[in-house]
């Protein structure tokens, strides 16, 4: 790798999606400085060749970006504003890259405090799962100045297998994030809608699986969580109802700031909350078609 | 075998041929005449009357737009109940509500006639090629023989089970996760556009990701994007018939749908807005109205 391109990046919070992000960015030969508050699991990092920071002051000193891989709003405002945060220790004209899945509000905010301190806010959420982050197959929608968002593009391409390049404000990249989700969510709804209906009419739910994707729901949303559903499979957990009612949670109040009425997500997000009530909040979210069944007087 | 058909619409017409080029005995009955004339030349007979039509019929088969239209061919004065002979079977394959298919079960049987329920899933040029799918339901040995006429009009076949009902309730879940998928894509957009980011950007992110290869996202959405509504696939009006049934099928097996009242609610909405004819992906501009961007 050529001194042009090799960037000196700064990486925090190493969870599963993090730690597989940040092996990309080393693999390709970038620069990296890395900062997790658990040091452990950096350990594999310093051995292919980062370098551990102490602090979130270290893993800025110096570098050109630095990215975030944190799990919500409250982590994100505290390694950014809090006493060595980001937006201390982040020299004029640099990058803070937020990567995590995070509320337009909030955003918005760290935006304009980076703004004040001539730092720039990207945020460039991911689209995939921890495997597909480890193999770089994950998708990146990217929103922030479009300067910016050139130079982060040269992390993207060694993260990701395609950038969708969002708006020219951070909170472009949150909102279609959200919306992506919000789209995930209204479908395992409907699908759980659909397969009470059919169980009552007598119908195998292999059958009305293999008609949904087979036909109009070719895609893989569909076959994940239809297929969970079929089979019932709620323990094995990808995302929780829990992460999902979080998620929701930013979507709806991203909705209320802007005005816009979701009745769909607002049935979802109700499913959600049974789910919890009914003690499934650590089941993957596709549990809303037991959910649904239940209310169907199914269970 | 010696096979009608009743109904020679964009759909039934496709069908009808299938069945004539399999080298089947064929006579067909169609309210508007003219719809029969191909037939009449490819060697179908063309029946006076749904009573002419029945006459030594081994099969039955209804492709008709409505409810009504089914009740009245098949209970009807001289309808199918009264014509066929005992033995025969009726295959109906449009989009029917549970209380019509139970009421049809329930009539052939009196009469010594069996009611299968064979609703399709595609569209007139699949129709005509013979690809569509197919979900029959009925008792096992009707489908059995009619198994020859399911792989002359389909691709692929989806046996839901031994009640004329259950094919209806697969067709109508379909059509319900269909609607919930277009009403949530119509409130997707809108709240992106309301934070400034252009659909297409949410179109391609979806299509490229989870929702790749789902026709369901792929065409509704991206008349959305183009907001082509006036290019009409299936009409509102027609989703509201649908919906109407849908709703109907859950209230008899107590199945709450929620994300499905959205949608029925958006139907009527648009129809209020006077966009009952529009594409069914112009919920999406009733979506927008009530989010303030019309």
């Amino acid at each position: 790798m050529s001194e042009a391109t090799r960037l000196r990046v700064g990486f925090i919070g190493l969870g599963r999606m993090g730690l597989a992000m940040a092996n990309r960015l080393l693999g390709a030969g970038h620069d990296l400085v890395v900062f997790n508050r658990s040091p452990e699991k950096a350990a594999d990092l310093v051995k292919a060749g980062a370098t551990l920071a102490p602090s979130v002051k270290g893993a800025c000193e110096g570098r050109e970006i630095v990215i975030t891989m944190v799990s919500d709003d409250a982590a994100l405002r505290e390694v950014t504003l809090g006493p060595g945060g980001i937006r201390e220790s982040l020299a004029p004209g640099e990058i803070h890259l937020a990567m995590g899945t995070h509320a337009v509000a909030e955003i918005q905010k760290l935006a304009a405090v980076h703004n004040e301190a001539k730092q720039i806010l990207v945020a460039a959420p991911v689209l995939g799962r921890p495997d597909m982050a480890a193999t770089g197959q994950v998708s990146i929608v990217a929103g922030g100045p479009s300067q910016s968002v050139k130079k982060c593009d040269l992390l993207f391409q060694v993260m990701g297998r395609r950038t969708f390049q969002c708006g020219e404000r951070p909170e472009h990249a949150s909102i279609t994030k959200l919306a992506n989700n919000f789209m995930l969510g209204c479908a395992i709804g409907a699908m759980a809608e659909g397969f009470s209906l059919v169980r009552k009419y007598g119908v195998v739910p292999q059958v009305f699986y293999e008609v949904m994707t087979e036909g109009l729901f070719a895609a893989p949303s569909y076959k994940v969580y239809g297929k969970i559903m079929v089979d019932e499979a709620y323990d094995k957990v990808g995302f929780t109802t829990l992460l999902g009612l979080k998620d929701f949670g930013l979507i709806m109040a991203a909705a209320e700031a802007a005005r816009v009425p979701l009745p769909s997500g607002n049935a979802f997000r109700d499913r959600l909350l049974s789910a919890l009530a009914h003690n499934d909040g650590n089941k993957d979210w596709a549990v809303v078609g037991r959910e649904q069944a239940r209310a169907s007087g199914l269970e | 075998m010696r096979i009608g058909f009743i109904g020679l619409g964009r759909m039934g017409k496709g069908m009808a041929h299938r069945i004539l080029s399999g080298g089947h005995d064929l006579a067909v009955y169609d309210v508007a005449t003219q719809a029969t004339v191909e037939f009449a030349k490819g060697g179908a007979h063309v029946a006076s009357s749904i009573e002419d039509l029945c006459k030594d019929r081994e099969v039955v088969i209804t492709m008709l737009a409505e409810d009504a239209a089914v009740h009245e061919v098949a209970l009807g004065r001289g309808g199918l109940c009264a014509s066929l002979p005992a033995g025969a079977i009726h295959m109906a394959s449009g989009t029917y509500g549970i209380a019509t298919i139970r009421a049809l079960e329930t009539a052939h049987a009196k009469s010594k006639q069996t009611l299968i329920a064979v609703p399709v899933l595609g569209r007139p040029d699949l129709a005509a090629s013979g690809q569509l799918g197919l979900v029959p339901a009925g008792p096992k040995e009707a489908l059995e023989r009619c198994e020859a006429l399911f792989k002359l009009m389909g691709r692929r076949i989806f046996y839901a089970g031994l009640k004329p009902e259950s094919a209806s309730a697969i067709k109508l879940a379909n059509n319900a996760v269909l609607g919930c998928a277009i009403t949530a894509m119509g409130e997707g957009f809108s709240l992106v556009r309301k934070h400034g980011v252009e659909a297409k950007v949410l179109y391609e992110v979806l299509t490229e990701g989870l929702f790749a290869g789902a026709p369901a996202y792929v065409g509704y959405g991206k008349t959305m994007v183009d907001e082509s509504y006036h290019k009409v696939g299936s009409p509102i009006t027609i989703g509201m018939k649908d919906a109407i049934l849908i709703a109907g099928a859950a209230n008899l097996a107590h199945v709450p749908m929620p994300s499905h009242d959205v949608y029925l609610e958006r139907l009527l909405g648009a129809i209020a807005h006077g966009d009952g004819d529009l594409d069914q992906a112009g919920l999406a501009r009733e979506q927008s109205r009530a989010s303030g961007l019309e």
